[in-house]
């Protein structure tokens, strides 16, 4: 923990230092819920049936949606990004010659942009309040173990993302591809239930899915985690699934890359 | 003692017990790079680039060890497969008693890489705050991690800088962070590619200086130096090895390599025209191969010749000039470049190794 809290504080210092673009990013992510709150407001009516069992308030089911995208963005490509400009400046063989084991150094690494996109997230979820969103703050502590979850199902994409970069320099189309499905298919800007059923399969395979239903139901319904407990099942597979297939193709990169020897080629 | 190395032959008369790198029969081939039309053609054809061929040499406890040799000799790879960056084909490397490629781990905590690319280090934050992010990744901790940072940076002569952005820092002040940054694993052996590339000379003679008197005499690390110039290698190595397309072509203390390759060739200024310093020179018997002579103002002419023997046969030269009263102004030996260093060696040691 301490080498990823080490990690994590250096992302922190050198973000920071950038002032102006702090600033900036959060003042955007307020000005941002404005449009939001005026086009919600005039959907209300035809929208508030739609999103019944989510939540009754359109506003808040679609800053709920876009916080979340906000933090799953971060998961799937703090990794990839910062193999790739670690393996062109020299970073990450510098760090890989340390005595520090690769999953402690992938932890430190995603640290910092994870926490930061969940701050984003807070930021969003204030300014939404402000506005007059209906939000359960007082079930933030309940929503905790799903958000755990949704991080824990999508780091593993960017691990497997992140063992591409390492073995051939790109992260390749599955961030990118998860993303997209995510954002379409994974309830951010309506329920899944109102997509055509042909292509709701799909949506059934994006864990954000299962992440935003829960999310909801606690923060925006105020239901306890015992109400959410399939949602938790299912992205606690994905979790797992998925940190399999992660460990094992970052291993194999790892392999491979130390011996074509690219691992430090830059 | 200097010697020709190849697969299966020990060099080092160092004992077991004082060896701090042993190689045997290092060797690495990469994968060529083939073009898209190729890969096309024959998709599951592959050929490979030997980049080491069976390397073996020992490296003792506390010494500090120079590779010369041309891009592309193999100087890099050598050192990542030490580092456990790239994982040896054959052979093998021991670092203080641990194998590169069954133990990398215990590996990893006696030898560090100086990562000579100053964009290694974070620019946007301090030298201390760069420091405290490599002493936690070194898994030192609390007030002996802040101690050890502050001891480092007052060694690299730092400490005026300690919290400014590395972004404001010179070469020179990098270079001299990412050496510091590597002792706070307080390695047995320190690997140094190129360290002085891009500095100026000023700052290469300090930092040549720093490395020999702080990092290898006072810290005690024995200390591989890769390096394209002959003179920072004989500067500051006690052996010196020699790499050439991959293959270990001599290792030896660095002033008998240098009596041999190096200290031979000189310059001398003499007042006269061309043929009658030529003359003059041969009469000395003591001149080897004398090039032409280039002609100098009012007079004068530089002669480039091999005078074996080193600076007391230069010497002897210089008298018997005297004797024959011809003037001399100047006599001085040529500094050696790589290519020059490279033919020679090639041509004591290795007369085939082109083959």
């Amino acid at each position: 923990m301490h080498k990823i809290g080490a990690l994590i504080r250096a992302g922190w210092l050198a973000a920071t230092s950038y002032r102006f673009g702090v600033v900036m990013s959060f003042a955007s992510l307020i000005v941002g819920v404005i449009p939001v709150y005026f086009v919600t407001q005039a959907l209300q009516s035809t929208m508030s049936t739609v999103i019944a069992g989510e939540g009754d308030q359109f506003f808040a089911f679609i800053v709920v949606g876009m916080s979340s995208l906000t933090l799953i963005s971060a998961t799937l490509y703090a990794l990839p990004t910062a193999l790739q400009t670690g393996t062109s400046t020299g970073t990450i063989e510098a760090m890989l010659a340390t005595p520090t084991g690769v999953p402690t150094l992938l932890a430190g690494l995603a640290g910092y942009d994870v926490l930061y996109a969940l701050l984003r997230a807070t930021v969003v979820l204030l300014a939404a309040t402000v506005l007059g969103a209906h939000l359960a703050w007082d079930r933030i502590l309940t929503v905790a173990p799903v958000l755990a979850l949704v991080i824990l199902a999508h780091i593993p994409i960017g691990v497997i993302a992140a063992a591409m970069v390492l073995a051939f320099r790109t992260p390749g189309p599955l961030p990118q591809l998860v993303f997209m499905l995510s954002t379409f298919l994974g309830g951010v800007y309506y329920p899944t239930k109102v997509i055509p059923g042909a292509v709701r399969v799909i949506s059934d395979f994006v864990p954000l899915t299962y992440g935003l239903k829960a999310i909801r139901k606690v923060l925006l319904e105020g239901k306890p985690l015992t109400a959410v407990s399939h949602e938790l099942l299912v992205l606690a597979g994905f979790a797992a699934v998925l940190a399999v297939i992660g460990a094992l193709s970052f291993q194999a990169a790892l392999r491979y890359a130390r011996r074509a020897g690219t691992l430090a080629q830059y | 003692m200097t010697s020709v190395a190849s697969a299966g032959v020990t060099l080092s008369s160092s004992t077991a017990s004082s060896t701090a790198v042993s190689l045997r029969g290092l060797s690495k081939s990469f994968a060529k790079r083939r073009g898209w039309r190729e890969l096309i053609r024959r998709p599951f054809h592959s050929e490979v680039v030997p980049a080491l061929r069976e390397v073996t040499c020992d490296i003792r406890s506390g010494e500090f060890f120079g590779l010369l040799g041309a891009n592309g000799a193999g100087k890099t790879t050598l050192f990542k497969m030490l580092a456990t960056l790239v994982t040896p084909d054959e052979g093998t490397a021991i670092i203080c008693g641990h194998d590169v490629r069954r133990d990398p781990d215990r590996v990893r905590r006696v030898l560090a890489p100086v990562i000579a690319d100053e964009r290694s280090l974070n620019w946007r934050i301090s030298a201390r705050e760069n420091m405290r992010l490599y002493a936690a990744l070194n898994g030192l901790r609390g007030a002996h991690a802040s101690e050890r940072v502050d001891e480092l940076l007052r060694l690299v002569e730092l400490t005026d800088a300690v919290d400014r952005q590395v972004a404001g820092f010179s070469s020179g002040m990098k270079q001299r962070l990412l050496v510091a940054r590597t002792l706070l694993a307080n390695p047995q052996v320190l690997l140094l590619d190129e360290p002085t590339r891009s500095l100026d000379p000023l700052s290469a003679r300090a930092f040549r200086r720093f490395l020999r008197e702080d990092v290898a005499i006072r810290h005690g690390c024995t200390v591989l130096l890769a390096t394209h110039s002959a003179d920072e290698a004989f500067d500051l190595c006690d052996r010196v090895g020699v790499l050439h397309k991959g293959r270990l072509i001599a290792v030896g203390a660095t002033s008998e390599l240098a009596s041999i390759v190096a200290e031979e060739r000189y310059s001398i200024w003499i007042q006269a025209d061309g043929p009658t310093a030529v003359k003059a020179l041969e009469a000395t018997r003591l001149a080897g191969r004398i090039e032409s002579p280039a002609d100098e103002p009012n007079g004068w002419v530089r002669v480039d010749l091999e005078i074996p023997g080193g600076i007391n046969a230069a010497a002897d030269v210089v008298a018997a000039l005297a004797r024959a009263n011809v003037r001399v102004a100047r006599c001085e030996r040529l500094a050696l470049s790589l290519a020059d260093l490279l033919e020679r060696t090639l041509h004591h040691y290795a007369p085939n190794a082109n083959a």
